[in-house]
């Protein structure tokens, strides 16, 4: 009973961390959040299981975040607030050729990681994108000028 | 036969962006969050700041001293130890100590904090009075006798050590989880 206690307080707790130290561009993880996810998750496994080295203590602890997830998962389908605070919201960081400063600068994300994402959808220069979005899951979302939208451009 | 697909119309429930790009942006929310998180990582710096200072023990504050008001005894223990980890107190039997030298540990010091050594190891051991007796044989003072413990549960545990029938020093020990 202690060790799923355990485990599930371990699993709402490294939730909340991961989601404090928040979302990073890129569709992969980068070396630094592999060392930040491994090491954190090795930390908090020895604290988790403690001196429970049993197969039945495993399984016990496997099932109890499993069904933490699931309690999560569902309540996120459910409950829009709820899913804005497990996840966020996506975030606009350049629109109409400008910058939101504000997001750029508190979410740690620098011109160059919205260029990054802009090569991948074959575009050549910051000029050329209308929309870059930030998503929930740390894509950045582009969409390039296009002749309707530098149409509103003009008239903005 | 298959049974029937589960539909609802689709609507626009995400919110639009000068009402043309559905991102459902949500800058109040997010400008709240940001303040969350500065409170969060406050926090966590204090967390660190008292786990340096001993505050969850293994540092300056969780070390104590005491000491036996006849002055013939004094402990170095922790006040502050943490579940599962081992830690030691150190009894000083002091120059007035007679000969054999006893030492009186409360049933506390193995019921809260896991007693797990008593070293060196006793000439003999008595069991009563809420507690254990040790006795050990005297040599050159000041003698050092050395108790090891390892909690194992979290909990606040009031220990007494002393000499028996002489002035006892009575110690309150937290475990931290």
């Amino acid at each position: 009973m202690d060790a799923a206690i355990r485990a599930v307080l371990g699993y709402f707790f490294l939730i909340l961390v991961v989601r404090v130290v928040g979302r990073r561009p890129g569709k992969q993880l980068t070396p630094f959040e592999f060392v930040l996810i491994f090491f954190i998750g090795g930390l908090a496994l020895t604290a988790i299981v403690g001196d429970e080295r049993s197969f039945t203590n495993a399984i016990c602890q496997v099932v109890a975040v499993a069904l933490a997830h699931y309690a999560i998962t569902w309540t996120r389908s459910r409950y829009a607030r709820f899913a804005r605070l497990v996840d966020g919201t996506p975030l606009i960081l350049l629109e109409r050729h400008e910058w939101r400063t504000q997001t750029l600068e508190r979410m740690h994300i620098a011109d160059a990681d919205v260029m990054f994402a802009a090569r991948d959808h074959g575009i050549s220069s910051l000029s050329e994108i209308d929309q870059a979005i930030l998503e929930r899951n740390g894509d950045i979302s582009i969409l390039p000028v296009t002749e309707t939208t530098d149409a509103h451009g003009m008239q903005a | 036969m298959a049974g029937p697909a589960f539909k609802r119309p689709v609507t626009d429930s995400v919110a639009k962006i000068n009402h043309e790009l559905a991102v459902g942006e949500d800058l109040v929310f997010q400008r709240k969050w940001w303040r969350f998180e500065r409170a969060i990582w406050v926090l966590f710096i204090l967390i660190i700041a008292l786990d340096c200072m001993g505050a969850f023990g293994r540092g300056p504050l969780a070390n104590a001293r005491i000491e036996s008001t006849d002055h013939a005894v004094e402990a170095d223990y922790e006040r502050i130890e943490r579940t599962g980890t081992p830690s030691m107190m150190t009894v000083k039997v002091r120059e007035t100590a007679p000969d054999p030298i006893e030492l009186f540990v409360s049933d506390s010091a193995v019921s809260g904090l896991g007693l797990r050594r008593v070293i060196p190891a006793p000439e003999t051991t008595t069991v009563g009075s809420g507690g254990f007796t040790y006795r050990f044989p005297r040599g050159s003072l000041p003698a050092v006798v050395r108790f090891e413990f390892e909690p194992v549960g979290a909990g606040v545990y009031h220990i007494t050590v002393g000499r028996p029938g002489e002035a006892l020093m009575h110690m309150t020990v937290a475990v931290v989880p």
